[in-house]
């Protein structure tokens, strides 16, 4: 969270899109894209599937044409040059490794097109094996390898190349949790390491917020916000945005009415929401609160989950951490009376229509 | 409940045996192919093989069941057989050569390019052909050949004439009736073969099909290759239809099959499409096509 | 895993190619012994025609016994049957050498077998001779189709004869000019229809360059054209190698050639009455010449098995195939000329007999039929040795090229 949303003089955009649209036959993939991405940003293109943010990632990496917009990496236009003209490499979902070729022939691939001397191939080919810890790998075939290995494998072949830009394609979805949570971290390490502007495509909320410094949120080939995760997590600017991104939580209508005193929809996250059985307590100053009736309780080992119904309408869900609580008592509150209790500062206005 | 805990009747025990006994279910599936192969294909091939080495009886027309290299010999020393087999591998490399140069782009269309459904229909297309009987096919084609058929018809305003019947035609005409085995194996090929493969590929440098398609794809060339240059070499059908005077290795067994009633000369002439397919995979083998697959 | 799937194709592959190869099994006969020398096992003739057995097993080639199933109006098999009480089981076979084998099995009772298997049928005392008395219909038959070297063994008939045919020379009226009245036009190297001459694709077929020089070098001295020692052999196969150059290509069926002669690609050669028919049915401008030299051709004769369990049944089936009408019938669907003088009068077509030459004794003196060639001269030769049959059937590869 080094960045903040705020445009920052003197830091020169890596990838700038103006306008970008792409139809396929009837269907509009992307609708009027506009989006800057800042040099040595690690920023992720958040959104379900089918949202437009794969396409996107291919229009810039040159698989795609843009059916109208403008891509620019740096201040050049590479909207209509194919992708070995562009100073981007991409990481693909399925690591898309040669597999007739061994680990070192695959890394070598894109310098050996590009001419460069076979002393320096070699050289820059195991430093990138070893900038993703895979030496002594070399000579091994990617049918040999472990998927967190190909996927090393896809990265190094990609790095190689020294490109401004690198792009990734939900890299780490072919692997399991605790893989995945390895690379991510790690993935990380290896940015800050290079130095260069990595842009992910991703639709694990999750994975976006904890790895990236800013986060852009697809949704039906649009995108609905940019920001840092924190903001993108706390001030959803969309009901869409605050669905995706966590759990969404929403006091709108009446509800919203009863409870907070004015119109509109409002998010509130489920760690914010307090769970009290003393209905009658008295109301600390700066906060908001709401009778129910719990109607489930998910007991998650850490914490418990609660889905509420409120009195003047709608559902919430909140969370609480098992600081003291076993599995037998929280289980107890199932369809007991409760008051859900949260800071003022933790309702966020959603704008627009939901 | 109480239907599933009850031993049923004798289809469940068995069942219930073959579960509790691998090598059992494994030798109910296998032994029936097995005992094809072995007796069927295996024992043929065998009792062609050893009926090269014997003879004929001139005078009763018995096949005499005796150990004799005569069948080779003349075989060997008759130029008219070694031109035969020269002629006759010719026709089916270019066959196949003629195959992979149509099918690769049509099969990496099927495959890469066109939507699911019309994929679904070309393959069909590809297929429907199959279905026509080879005769009907080679007559098509030897009325296309003839000196006014369509093809004289279509060269003539360019001052070409047509090549008539002979290899010429009899190359055609064995293309045109093995595409589909070219198609296909090619198909499938292509099909395993990642689109992101090529997108890597296009991201990292331009030689997209000489360092990659073709290299994945190479398995599929030689498996389609197999058929078209096998079917090739045995045809002996095509070559009497649209190949005028010139005959291949099929047309010499037949003789001496149907005609002559020289059966072990027959089975001697036999074996050389068998060796030359022996030395063929030999030969792709030593390629290292064999091992990416 | 998977080379070893692929192995297993190709393994298959090949096994089939090698099937497809050398898939028929023969095991059958061919040679037999010479008519000259031979003498046959000695099997009586039927004596006396007994009641039908209520069946009879026949081997025969494709149309020579019909019952309406490939054609409803060619069924000369039902009325035979409800006639005699004699049902009919008949096998199609493909070549003589399928008959020979099929007629081994002791299963069948009689057989239409061709020149090429007659012989062998004999020699080898697979048929019995035939009491032509008891088939009345025996009388009205072509005195020249009777005692024949291929249907007979001193003076004894091994069978009826029922139909013939000769191998003629057809051409392009509109094309070839003049007309053609000898085979030099189709082995003459310098022949102005290079090119556009078809020859028939068997071995078989140097019998007919052998009837040529029989005509045009007499110092060969070719007598038969099935008996020719290696001297006359090496010449007739000389003569076909040098045809090669001139033939447009050979050709093995009739839609093929027929084909080829509508289209114009095939200007002369060899043909079958059969074939001739067929395209001036459609218009073509073509016509069939019996040459001076003669012509090779074919003459089949229905046999019966020395161990037939039907006898009966298979003599009344003789007669009844040759009976007037239904040889008529038999000759008309099958294009060839009948052997019953009485079924030229029947045809449908009534310049049918003229068409085919059947009652034309002189034009059937020039026609050579099919014979198989086997080491003892047929032609009566003892002091030399002749070429059989694989030999001819080689040297057809050697032609070919």
């Amino acid at each position: 969270m080094n960045q903040m949303n705020t445009e920052e003089p003197g830091v020169s955009a890596a990838v700038t899109l103006r306008g970008l649209r792409k139809t396929f036959g009837e269907v509009t993939a992307v609708d009027d894209v506009d989006l800057e991405i800042r040099d040595g940003e690690f920023f992720a293109m958040l959104g379900p599937s089918g949202s437009g943010k794969t396409t996107v990632l291919r229009m810039i990496a040159g698989f795609e044409t843009p059916t109208s917009g403008e891509v620019r990496l740096g201040d050049r236009v590479v909207t209509k040059l194919p992708p070995f003209e562009r100073d981007v490499n991409t990481v693909f979902q399925d690591y898309a490794l040669f597999p007739h070729m061994n680990v070192l022939a695959n890394v070598e691939y894109g310098l050996k097109v590009k001419k460069v001397g076979k002393k320096e191939r070699r050289e820059r080919a195991l430093q990138a094996l070893r900038s993703v810890r895979l030496e002594g790998f070399d000579g091994r075939r990617p049918g040999q390898l472990s998927g967190g290995q190909r996927q090393r494998v896809a990265l190094a072949r990609a790095l190689v190349n020294r490109p401004k830009v690198l792009l990734l394609d939900e890299p780490l979805g072919a692997l399991d949790l605790k893989l995945r949570e390895e690379m991510q971290v790690e993935l990380k390490a290896i940015q800050r390491e290079v130095g260069i502007t990595f842009l992910f495509v991703t639709h694990d909320q999750e994975e976006a917020l904890t790895m990236s410094d800013r986060v852009a949120v697809f949704n039906a080939g649009r995108i609905e916000q940019v920001g840092t995760p924190a903001e993108v997590y706390e001030k959803p600017a969309s009901a869409f945005v605050a669905g995706f991104v966590g759990t969404s939580n929403l006091i709108e209508g009446e509800a919203a009415q009863s409870i907070l005193g004015r119109p509109g929809v409002y998010s509130v996250r489920p760690e914010k929401l307090r769970v009290e059985t003393d209905l009658d307590a008295k109301l600390p100053e700066g906060e908001h609160s709401a009778t129910g009736t719990v109607a489930e309780v998910v007991y998650a080992g850490a914490a418990t989950r609660f889905v509420v119904d409120l009195d003047a309408g709608g559902r919430l869900v909140a969370l609480q951490q098992n600081l003291q609580s076993s599995s037998m008592d929280v289980l107890k509150l199932r369809e007991a009376r409760v008051r859900l209790v949260w800071r003022r500062e933790h309702e966020f206005a959603i704008p627009g229509p939901t | 409940m109480s239907t599933i805990a009850t031993p049923g009747g004798p289809v469940r025990r068995l069942a219930g045996l073959l579960y509790r006994r691998p090598y059992l279910r494994l030798a109910g599936l296998l032994s029936a192919p097995l005992l094809w192969l072995v007796v069927a294909y295996l024992g043929a091939l065998a009792a062609l093989f050893a009926a090269a080495f014997w003879t004929t009886d001139v005078f009763t027309g018995e096949v005499v069941r005796q150990f004799n290299l005569g069948n080779f010999q003349e075989l060997w020393s008759q130029g008219v057989y070694r031109t035969i087999t020269l002629r006759s591998v010719g026709v089916a490399v270019a066959v196949t050569v003629v195959d992979g140069v149509i099918a690769f782009p049509m099969a990496f269309y099927m495959a890469k390019i066109a939507s699911p459904r019309a994929q679904r229909w070309l393959v069909i297309a590809v297929l429907t052909p199959l279905w026509a009987s080879y005769l009907v096919k080679a007559y098509a084609w030897r009325v296309m050949f003839s000196g006014t058929g369509v093809l004289n018809w279509v060269l003539d305003p360019f001052g070409i004439h047509g090549p008539g019947y002979g290899l010429p035609a009899t190359v055609v005409t064995l293309a045109y009736l093995w595409l589909p085995y070219m198609i296909l194996p090619l198909y499938a090929g292509l099909e395993r073969l990642p689109n992101s493969l090529l997108d890597a590929s296009g991201d990292l440098g331009a030689r997209t099909f000489r360092t990659v398609i073709w290299p994945v794809a190479f398995p599929a060339v030689i498996a389609g290759s197999i058929f078209t240059f096998s079917l090739s070499l045995g045809d002996y059908i095509t070559v009497k239809i649209v190949g005028g005077k010139s005959q291949l290795i099929g047309n010499v067994v037949y003789d001496n099959v149907g005609a002559a009633n020289n059966l072990p000369f027959a089975a001697a002439v036999a074996t050389i499409p068998v060796a030359v397919m022996v030395i063929y995979l030999v030969a792709v083998r030593r390629t290292g096509a064999l091992d990416n697959l | 895993m998977r080379p070893t799937r692929l192995a297993l194709v190709a393994v298959a592959a090949v096994s089939l190619l090698a099937a497809g190869c050398g898939g028929k099994s023969g095991g059958s006969h061919h040679g037999g012994t010479d008519a000259a020398g031979f003498t046959p096992p000695k099997i009586a003739a039927l004596s006396s025609l007994g009641q039908g057995e209520g069946q009879v097993n026949l081997v025969s080639w494709a149309g020579y016994v019909e019952d309406g199933s490939n054609n409803k109006a060619l069924d000369w098999v039902h009325p035979f049957e409800q006639q005699t009480g004699c049902k009919v089981n008949n096998k199609v076979a493909g070549t003589s050498d399928e008959m020979l084998s099929l007629m081994k099995t002791g299963q069948y009772d009689a057989v239409s077998a061709s020149g090429d298997a007659s012989l062998r049928l004999i020699a080898s005392g697979t048929v019995a001779p035939v009491n032509t008395s008891l088939v009345p219909n025996y009388a009205d038959i072509f005195p020249d189709l009777k005692n024949k070297p291929w249907n007979s063994v001193d003076g004894k008939m091994y069978g009826i004869p029922h139909g013939r045919g000769a191998n003629t020379l057809m051409y392009r009226t509109d094309k070839v000019n003049p007309a053609p009245d000898s085979w030099s036009v189709v082995f003459d190297p310098n022949s102005p229809y290079k090119g556009h001459i078809t020859a028939y694709d068997s071995p078989i077929y140097i019998a007919d360059a052998a009837l040529y020089l029989s005509a045009t070098q007499p110092a060969l001295g070719i007598k038969d054209p099935y008996a020719l020692d290696q001297k006359q052999f090496d010449a007739a196969v000389n003569l076909l190698k040098e045809q090669k150059k001139i033939v447009g290509e050979y050709w093995s069926d009739a839609t093929k050639t027929q084909q080829s002669f509508k289209s114009g690609d095939t200007l002369l050669g060899t043909t079958w009455q059969v074939i001739a028919n067929g395209l001036m049915g459609e218009k073509a401008p073509v016509q069939t010449v019996l040459p001076k030299e003669g012509a090779t051709g074919w003459s089949d004769t229905w046999m019966v098995a020395a161990k037939a369990q039907h006898p009966n049944c298979a003599y009344k089936w003789f007669d009844w195939v040759v009976s007037p009408k239904v040889n008529a019938q038999i000759a008309e669907s099958w294009g060839e000329a009948p052997a019953n003088s009485k079924a030229c009068a029947l045809t449908a077509d009534k310049k049918f007999c003229d068409t085919y030459h059947a009652a034309d004794a002189p034009y059937w003196t020039k026609v050579h039929y099919w014979n198989t060639p086997i080491a003892q001269c047929l032609d009566g030769r003892k002091d030399v040795t002749c070429v059989d049959y694989s030999k001819w059937t080689q040297a057809w590869t050697q032609i070919k090229g």
